[in-house]
């Protein structure tokens, strides 16, 4: 078997990548339930492609990770589902095959699936769940699904079958972006996982117009709350959901304006209907790109539930932009911010890159956070924080 | 005889039958066709020896005519494409990014075409530095507009269409810019001749390319330098009005498989003092390859 593992490894069919990243992450406040006021992080990131023939690929991407803060349990055990509160030591980040024969694609197991066609809010994104340890700084997970894609001309279908939900991994209630209310002692948390599966279609066209059409149904890959009668505790559920929506790109002479909406409705009387958009122009002009739009929600209907964690939703009635400048052939600085409409929550970070040589890339950092304690981004203003990373890519 | 080997030594009699040189004893073939009587000339010629005959001066004619037609900028530059045509093309590029300060940075690609000029499909896809391995750009040139042009990224699981606007920016930290890595055809431009001019020793046709209304371009106009002994561009200099933007310098020109191919590309951008050296490796032409591999779907594999 390792004779054969090393045979495919030699092979001239077998390529990859990866990376060795060293980050600390300085806050200068501490926060309510969380005094530290450093985080280091080191993550090694394997991605692996052995092509056998010419239609059909073997994929596989581990991570290995560790930090200071035990938001990485200290266990090592290999961790497929991706379920757990705390990110695993060792995990499998994506394992699949994939065949393709003319227009048709089909890729079946642990896999990364983006849709829509917007930068900072995707209403239509639902097969993405996210790693919110950190919620201003976040990276998608890989899902367990089967996905056929049909392409023939300027359209594509794509359909997605998941056997099971992967949710979003939210902060940690003993960490600081876990924000708990002053003087509140701990409650205790009921956590009921779904084990229902997850669909969705969506086609798309390509051309001077480029727009898509999606309908998804699952669940929410984010969780909602509610109080349990007659204990100190609450519920975390992850609620039916029904989305239909769609993205829109129309390239004009100045710029790009894209947009992307989804109308998210359940069966589950606790979930909130609501309408999820978000329009952003885009340019590029010398050594600057340009990305800047306006997210926004309506509710339709409001559900039972007491509380959730949506970072996007959390995104709404926000004006969002983002800008770069390269600065050289290795050198690169960026800006990023969302404003929240009543000015009730700001989040500004700026980012300087450098790279050394081939394999090595220094980034540094800033974010700040500023708000009110009931805004969803106010709500960390505490955790305004600098950044240092180092990275190996190889 | 076999009967290949019959039919050129018909064509030979019959050029040896053709025009000498008036003054070296020739006559002209009129001349000493309309001397002889009909029934005479049915004997002497087969049929197809008679349409060989009144065929060569024309092909002569012709023949004589090319220098003077290749005066045509539009012949010279269609003539330049087709002697490069192939249908397909794979290389290794090698890229070194030298800044103002003379900061050396190294990118490496893979480079797949199908089709042929103007109407082609390529995968650009970056092998190194290890940050961007996996990166890939593919472009849809079309004949009558302006290619369409993708980028994927894999470490975001997403492509994203670089707009029409958005071309002139650097592709990728190189002095190449996004318009550049797509097709010229020549039905999009008006060509001037401009004269000849001496580029590394080799005496070259100048001619002017100006897109047409129909064709989005960050440059206003440019000038072509094709050499006159393999027909293959030696220099390219792109103007926005009167400001020269970058130039192109094709050198290190050899024959691979048939085709004369420069092997280094050195782009300057002029505004930034910045250049890229591209190498080119391991070159082959007419190599099978399917159209499948030429989509957004195959660009994610």
């Amino acid at each position: 078997m390792s004779l054969l593992l090393a045979l495919m490894l030699l092979s001239q069919n077998y390529t990859q990548r990866g990376f060795v990243e060293s980050r600390l992450t300085l806050y200068p406040e501490a926060a309510v339930n969380d005094s530290a006021h450093a985080v280091g992080e080191m993550q090694v990131h394997y991605e692996g492609f052995y092509k056998p023939r010419f239609d059909f690929q073997i994929a596989v991407a581990l991570d290995l990770r560790t930090d200071t803060h035990r938001q990485t349990e200290r266990d090592l055990r290999f961790d497929w589902k991706d379920r757990e509160r705390q990110r695993p030591l060792l995990s499998l980040r994506r394992l699949s095959t994939q065949y393709h024969h003319r227009g048709f694609t089909l890729e079946t197991g642990k896999q990364a699936i983006r849709w829509g066609r917007t930068d900072i809010v995707n209403p239509t994104d639902r097969f993405a769940p996210r790693d919110f340890l950190t919620v201003v700084d976040n990276e998608f997970l890989g899902i367990d699904a089967v996905r056929g894609t049909y392409e023939r001309g300027s359209n594509t279908i794509d359909a997605v079958w998941s056997p099971r939900l992967t949710p979003s991994r939210i902060p940690l209630n003993t960490q600081r972006w876990f924000v708990a209310p002053a003087g509140v002692p701990a409650i205790t948390i009921q956590r009921d996982m779904p084990e229902g599966s997850q669909s969705g279609v969506r086609w798309s066209h390509v051309g001077p117009v480029e727009f898509a059409a999606a309908y998804y149904s699952g669940f929410s890959h984010v969780p909602s709350y509610e109080r349990i009668p007659g204990k100190f505790a609450v519920r975390e559920f992850y609620p039916e959901q029904r989305m239909a929506g769609g993205d829109v790109a129309v390239p004009l002479r100045w710029l790009s304006i894209k947009a992307e909406a989804g109308y998210f409705t359940s069966p589950d009387s606790r979930f909130d209907e609501h309408l999820l958009y978000v329009v952003q122009l885009e340019r590029q002009s010398g050594e600057w790109f340009f990305v800047g739009g306006y997210g926004g929600q309506k509710v339709t209907a409001r559900g039972t539930q007491s509380a959730n964690f949506d970072p996007e939703r959390g995104l709404t009635r926000t004006i969002l932009a983002r800008a770069g400048y390269t600065i050289g052939p290795t050198r690169s600085i960026a800006f990023e911010t969302a404003i929240r409409d009543n000015g009730d929550g700001v989040w500004a970070k700026t980012e300087y890159s450098q790279a050394f040589g081939q394999h090595w890339r220094l980034t540094t950092g800033l974010s700040l956070i500023q708000g009110k304690p009931s805004d969803f981004l106010g709500q960390y203003r505490r955790n305004s924080h600098g950044l240092i990373a180092v990275k190996y890519s190889f | 005889m076999n009967r290949r080997g019959e039919r050129a030594s018909r064509l030979a009699s019959c050029f040896r039958a053709g025009p000498l040189p008036p003054g070296e004893g020739g006559r002209s073939p009129g001349e000493g066709l309309a001397k002889r009587p009909h029934s005479a000339l049915r004997a002497t010629f087969s049929r197809r020896e008679k349409v060989l005959a009144y065929a060569f001066p024309l092909i002569l004619m012709l023949l004589l005519a090319l220098p003077a037609l290749a005066q045509d900028p539009r012949t010279i530059v269609e003539e330049s494409q087709k002697r490069s045509n192939s249908t397909s093309q794979r290389y290794e590029g090698t890229l070194r990014v030298v800044d103002a300060k003379s900061k050396v940075s190294e990118k490496r690609w893979q480079f797949d075409r199908i089709g042929s000029h103007g109407d082609s499909k390529s995968v650009l896809r970056f092998l190194a530095p290890a940050e961007v391995k996996g990166v890939a750009l593919l472009v849809i040139n079309h004949p009558d507009r302006s290619s369409d042009q993708w980028m994927w990224t894999p470490a975001i699981a997403r492509e994203r269409r670089i707009a029409l606007q958005d071309r002139s920016t650097r592709f990728f930290g190189t002095d190449f810019s996004f318009e550049d890595l797509e097709e010229r055809d020549t039905d999009q431009f008006d060509f001037k001749l401009l004269g000849d001019q001496t580029i590394d020793g080799a005496v070259c046709w100048k001619i002017e390319s100006q897109p047409k209304k129909t064709k989005i371009s960050q440059y206003t106009h440019s000038y072509v330098w094709i050499r006159k002994d393999n027909y293959v561009v030696a220099q390219i200099e792109n103007y926005k009005k009167t400001v020269l933007v970058r130039k192109a310098k094709y050198t290190d020109i050899q024959r691979v498989q048939n085709l004369w191919t420069a092997q280094t590309i050195e782009m300057t951008d002029v505004s930034r003092d910045s250049r890229t050296i591209l190498k080119i490796e391991k070159l082959q032409y007419n190599l099978p390859m399917r159209d499948e591999d030429f989509t957004l779907q195959a660009i994610q594999r």
